[in-house]
């Protein structure tokens, strides 16, 4: 029998759910070969094509020949994170405290299901007191596919992979391996043809808090806007990078209102102060930059008639939801954490016994 | 100093760069106490401000021979003056976060040739002044038939502070880097607003000179991702010159800060003689100075000299607009376009190389560059400049350009000389007449540079304004009988057009034997021409203002620049000085006639015209020169040996195949400061140095004897003033320096030697700044490293590594370092001092802007930028085609 837990989002306004800022304790790299190292060597510094905000004209699509995808077919599990805090516990020979631990991407989809209606299916265990999720693999592969195709039929003459690229590419032309005093002009301008390689991550792995569940999240961060402070835990300048089509019409300003809570929610978790958006044409062609607080985004919507959502509901439902999951979960068995598209709840399982 | 009048130039062009400075002055109670200026306020210029960057030698200077009062009696009272003066300007600008005082230290070799030869003329200057003070004196002791009472000698001429002092490595400038460590240290535990204020000293040990160690320190900070890419910086210093260095750094809030030299002020200029009010030097009679009274308290309430802002930020918006070059076949990049600005500026003049003959910045030098640099632009494929090294082949573009103008230039110069001097000699006369009915009813008209509000500046050509005073207006009726100086200094009627290529003091001693041969009673008191009786008070033209009369060996250095900037062109001035060509400076080489350049090359090089290699050798060496220029202010200095060694330039139509050169700078020896002041100071400055080496500069037998010249020539070289001629002294030639001073130097003692040592860099705090606990940690036992690099969040963006100072305490007594308690002993020193070191960084300047800067609200309106448009389309296009 499934445990169920509704999405409603009235059900979560006018609570106020309290929540930690995250504070950095570990992190790792993957390399050029998407190889894992327990260092820092990934991580980028932002600086943008053109430091001034003024009308840019660069092809996203350039260099999508060349490009180096990261291949997600293998199931990578929990892996990466999990010897990032064993490492962690050993050196501090101290056991983490949280309740969960996950990648930033399934809190996520977790926190936006109030306002969302895609569907999700992740594993749960409990070791030790705390439980670990991940996303089932084969839906997550299923689903990707069946999203490209109806892409595809959508939109018609770009195809979703070049779609893809240019986020990837955006990234490229805005970061930098060093910072930019340590870098020469040469790279610095050179960007629009540097190969594009999504391999490559800096993942920072952070503690937080929503509600009265502390939480480990894991998960990529794209670039430094200065330097990490030289003092463990203390506020981090992380910047997120986005691409979105520009906006021409109130349409697309509400498309684009949605997608501000993906970008918010994800940035808020790992505490990333600032999301740099890049718009561009619908050909792919980058025209503006943006700077964009992360913090003040929720703000922004309240006073947005029409909003499509409500960041204290996104919280609130989040620590009603994780705090209702601790309970569910009870045992050592695997569960599963399913939404079905649209569905107005989230239930909860057991797929395996312990 | 840069391109003389380049400041004038600038702000006539450019005129919004301009703005005055806002100042609070401290309140005087009517029972006399004083409240100060609460700089935690905000600062009355409507915009706070971060960095405060002191060019030192710009407040040393002048504090050693102030204008409105008599120079220092002695070097503590100098100390005074600087701590003043600095407390002056730190209060305008009220820093938040950076106070950076940087004394000049031993300068890069290229440098060191023009300060040998400023040092040498100003000796010489001073020893004819010294001169003129004795003759006075003598002519003041056979006047006692009068009621004047003649004082000892040692009360009228006054020692005067040799300015040649100011050089690293003298005992001055120990005690001057003591001074302001303690000063630093006295505010930081006295005034809450230096509570915030990181306070960095470089001071004169630490080689490099003061501005350029500056850049090299911003350089340095914005290499450093913790760097607020709005900072807003405030550099303080005398030379026009900062401006283009502002414009280098690519940080977009960026301010020169300096003194109004062309303020009109109403306070009455001291005499030089015996420094009192009411006459000057020309009129001193060398009387006693009145008892202090109420004259004394009157001069405490004196208004100040203003100051002015020069806006870089709007500078970069004029260059936006002037070198915007459309339809480039690649990106038009401002801060590439700057940078390739500030370069074609070093063709008009730099202190490391004589100008190119045919680029003026009067005659718009600049802009006959830029015309050609716009011309060009498309077809160069890039810029001239890339982050400080030059493209020779682009180079070599901007070089044919102007050399297929360089004959018109010649020409079109002589004639307008010529016309300019025929207006000038029919002004003259129609003056004279003037005056000749008037009955020397003349009176002193405002300068041109009259203000209100904003500068006006005068019109650039013409002569002096109608009405405008060419000869001293002695306006105090004089008693038959009484000699005063100017008697004896000025240069009378005819006299005066032969003068510039005499030396001073031999101009001098002809007049005075003119004088002596006279009875007193026969010496009619001749009073100049336009002397007329006034009852009003003197109202002399300033120095700055006045272009009859010589820099001083005092305020030399300022003086040079005040005229350079102020005096309207070389022909304006020819009232007093101007060479005839009657004399020996005859112009010869007639650059407006066919041959020039074989007449050049043979009379100034003495080298057979024939010898056209010859030419491409000094055009080589002067290349080599421009990117020695362009990497010093863009990256610091590639090469501490390197300097131009000849006197003179080459022409634009030298410079071939530059483009097969190749140019590599070794970083080089960097001098210590006894070899630089061997190598700049002359023979009569040698107090400043070691005894030790005296010999080496005095006695004829000495190996070095030919270094150091008594007299040596000025070639006016087609210039009027002797100012702007060049001083024919031998070059240094380092090996043979350092080996005569080899065999001196195991004689030196353990102080002087000392003194030759290079030093470090000091970072001072309050006890209250964020960072305090964790410098304090360098003191504490358990610290291991000597060298730990700065926490930026903690130090608000500063980066660098700190060290401790060896044998320093923190909270012990501050103790005033001089003899007179002039201020107080603190008993406990609340501030904190370490060693600081810029952050090492390998890599290079960039010339781009940085992320996240926002740049402020533009200042030019539509019609700012049509009228530079409108000039922009003729300018520099005067000489035919390009
Ligand atoms: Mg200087």
């Amino acid at each position: 029998m499934a445990a169920t837990f509704s999405v409603d989002p009235h059900r979560y306004v006018g609570r106020s759910e309290p929540f930690k800022r995250p504070k950095e304790f570990a992190s790792f790299s993957y390399d050029k070969d998407h190889k894992f190292h327990l260092n820092d060597s990934s991580i980028k510094w932002y600086y943008p094509p053109h430091p001034l905000n003024q009308p840019l004209y660069i092809d996203l699509s350039k260099g999508f020949s060349s490009f180096v995808k990261h291949d997600d077919s293998q199931d990578e599990h929990l892996d990466s994170l999990l010897k990032t805090i064993a490492h962690h516990e050993s050196e501090t020979k101290s056991p983490i405290d949280a309740n969960i631990v996950t990648w930033r991407g399934m809190m996520t989809k977790i926190m936006a299901a109030p306002f969302d209606d895609d569907g999700f299916e992740m594993n749960a265990t409990s070791y030790r007191g705390t439980i670990f999720i991940e996303e089932n693999h084969a839906f997550k592969v299923k689903r990707n596919a069946e999203q490209n195709a109806n892409q595809s039929r959508r939109r018609g003459p770009i195809p979703p992979e070049v779609m893809q690229f240019w986020g990837y590419k955006f990234e490229t032309l805005c970061t930098l391996p060093r910072p930019w005093g340590e870098t020469s002009r040469d790279y610095i301008e050179g960007r629009e043809d540097e190969i594009v390689n999504n391999n490559e991550q800096y993942c920072s792995v952070v503690r937080t808090g929503i509600g009265k569940t502390i939480l480990c999240l894991g998960g990529e961060v794209d670039a430094l806007w200065d330097s990490k402070p030289r003092q463990k835990g203390a506020p981090i300048n992380w910047v997120e990078l986005k691409t979105s089509a520009e906006i021409r019409s109130a349409n697309d300003q509400f498309f684009f209102n949605k997608k501000l809570m993906k970008f918010w929610i994800q940035s808020f978790l790992l505490g990333v102060p600032k999301i740099i958006v890049g718009f561009r044409t619908r050909d792919g062609f980058l025209t503006k930059i943006e700077e964009m607080e992360t913090m003040s985004i929720p703000n922004k919507m309240k006073s947005t008639p029409n909003a499509p959502w409500d960041g204290d509901v996104c919280i609130n439902f989040a620590a009603g939801f994780l705090e209702w999951l601790r309970q569910t979960i009870n045992d050592d068995g695997v569960w599963r954490i399913r939404r079905l598209p649209k569905s107005y709840e989230i239930e909860v399982f057991r797929i395996e016994e312990a | 100093m840069g391109i003389p009048a380049a400041f004038r130039w600038l702000s006539t062009k450019y005129p919004k760069i301009i703005s005055p400075v806002v100042e609070d002055q401290p309140i005087t109670m009517d029972d006399g106490t004083v409240i100060p200026v609460d700089c935690t306020r905000p600062n009355p210029n409507g915009e706070e401000f971060d960095n405060l960057y002191l060019d030192m030698n710009g407040i040393v200077h002048p504090c050693s021979h102030p204008e409105d009062r008599p120079a220092p009696k002695d070097e503590e009272e100098m100390m005074v003056a600087v701590f003043n003066y600095t407390d002056r300007v730190v209060n305008m600008v009220r820093p938040r976060k950076l106070l950076m005082i940087a004394v000049d230290g031993v300068a890069p070799r290229a440098k060191m040739n023009q300060q040998r030869s400023r040092r040498f003329r100003s000796a010489r200057d001073a020893k004819e002044k010294e001169e003129d003070k004795k003759t006075l004196l003598k002519m003041l002791q056979k006047e006692k038939g009068s009621k004047m009472q003649v004082q000892p000698v040692e009360e009228v001429v006054q020692q005067a502070f040799d300015s040649n002092s100011i050089t690293p490595g003298t005992p001055f400038m120990d005690i001057l880097a003591a001074s302001l460590r303690y000063w630093c240290a006295y505010k930081l535990n006295t005034d809450p607003a230096w509570a915030k204020m990181k306070v960095i000293i470089s001071d004169a040990t630490i080689p490099g000179e003061g501005e350029h160690k500056i850049m090299e320190f911003v350089r340095s900070q914005r290499n450093s991702p913790d760097h607020d890419p709005n900072t807003r910086h405030v550099i303080y210093g005398l030379d026009a010159d900062l401006i283009m260095l502002g414009l280098a750094t690519h940080e977009p809030h960026f301010r020169v800060l300096r003194e109004d030299v062309f303020a009109q002020d109403s306070r009455p200029r001291l005499c030089k003689l015996c420094g009192q009010k009411g006459h000057d030097e020309r009129n001193c009679r060398g009387e006693a100075k009145e008892k202090e009274g109420a004259q004394g308290e009157k001069d405490a309430a004196l208004p100040l000299k203003p100051f002015i802002w020069l806006h870089v930020s709007i500078f970069r918006e004029y260059l936006a607009v002037e070198l915007d070059v459309p339809n480039l076949p690649f990106k038009f990049d401002l801060e590439r376009a700057i940078d390739d600005w500030v370069f074609m500026c070093f063709f008009v003049g730099n202190d490391f190389l004589p100008h190119l003959p045919a680029l003026e910045i009067r005659e718009n030098g600049i802009d006959t560059l830029v015309a050609i640099w716009k011309d060009n632009l498309p077809h160069m494929g890039g810029y001239l400049t890339k982050d400080g090294h030059v493209d020779l082949d682009r180079a070599q573009l901007i070089m044919a350009g102007l050399a297929k103008q360089e004959d018109a230039i010649f020409r079109r110069r002589k004639e307008t000389e010529d016309r300019r001097e025929a207006g000038f000699k029919r002004r003259k006369l129609q003056q004279e007449q003037q005056n000749a009915r008037r009955n020397g009813n003349g009176q002193n008209q405002d300068s041109p540079l009259n203000r209100k509000g904003r500068r006006q500046p005068p019109p650039e050509s013409n002569g002096p304004p109608a009405g405008m005073h060419l000869m001293p207006v002695t306006s105090i009726p004089k008693p038959v009988g009484i000699v005063t100086h100017d008697m004896v200094m000025n240069r009378q009627g005819v006299e005066q057009a032969n003068l510039a290529n005499k030396s001073a003091a031999s101009v001098l001693k002809s007049q005075i034997q003119g004088l002596m041969n006279k009875t007193p009673a026969a010496a009619e008191p001749a009073p100049a021409p336009e002397a007329v009786p006034s009852t009003e008070e003197p109202k002399e033209p300033k120095e700055a203002t006045d272009p009859k009369s010589p820099p001083s060996a005092l305020g030399k250095r300022k003086a040079e620049i005040m005229e350079a900037e102020s005096a309207a062109t070389p022909a304006d001035s020819s009232g007093a000085e101007t060479a005839t060509d009657d004399e020996a400076s005859a112009d010869t080489v007639r650059l407006w006639e066919e041959g020039y350049a074989d007449r050049y090359y043979e009379q100034k090089f003495k080298v057979d015209p024939k010898d056209i290699e010859f030419r491409h050798k000094v055009a080589r060496a002067y290349v080599e020169g421009l990117a020695w220029v362009l990497m010093y202010y863009f990256q610091g200095c590639p090469s501490w040996e390197w300097f131009y060694p000849y006197h003179y330039a080459p022409f634009a139509a030298d410079f071939v195949d530059l483009g097969k050169m190749t140019i590599n700078f070794e970083k080089g020896r960097i001098s210590r400061p006894f070899e630089q002041l061997m190598s700049v100071l002359p023979a009569a400055s040698r107090h400043a140095i070691p005894e030790v080496f005296h010999d080496l500069m005095t006695k004829e037998d000495s190996e070095i004897i030919d270094f150091y010249p008594e007299e040596f020539d000025i070639d006016l070289n087609g210039k009027k003033m002797s100012w702007q001629g060049i001083a024919l002294l031998p070059f240094i030639d380092m090996p043979r320096l350092l080996r005569a001073m080899e065999t001196k130097t195991p004689l030196l003692s353990d102080e002087d030697r000392a003194r030759n040592e290079p030093g470090k860099e000091v970072l001072l705090i309050s006890g209250s700044h964020p960072v305090y606990d964790y410098i304090a940690k360098l003191y504490s036992k358990k610290q291991g490293e000597a060298k730990v690099p700065l926490d930026t969040k903690l130090s608000e963006g500063l980066a660098g590594e700190i060290e401790k100072i060896e044998g320093y305490v923190p909270h012990l007594e501050l103790r005033y370092p001089l003899e007179r308690q002039t201020m107080p002993n603190i008993d406990e020193d609340r501030s904190l001092s370490c060693h600081y070191e810029f952050p090492a960084s390998s890599h290079t300047h960039k010339s781009m802007l940085l992320h996240g800067v926002k740049l402020p609200t533009p200042a030019l309106d539509r019609s700012d930028i049509e009228l530079l448009k409108g000039k922009g389309r003729n300018a520099g296009r005067g000489y035919g085609g390009v």
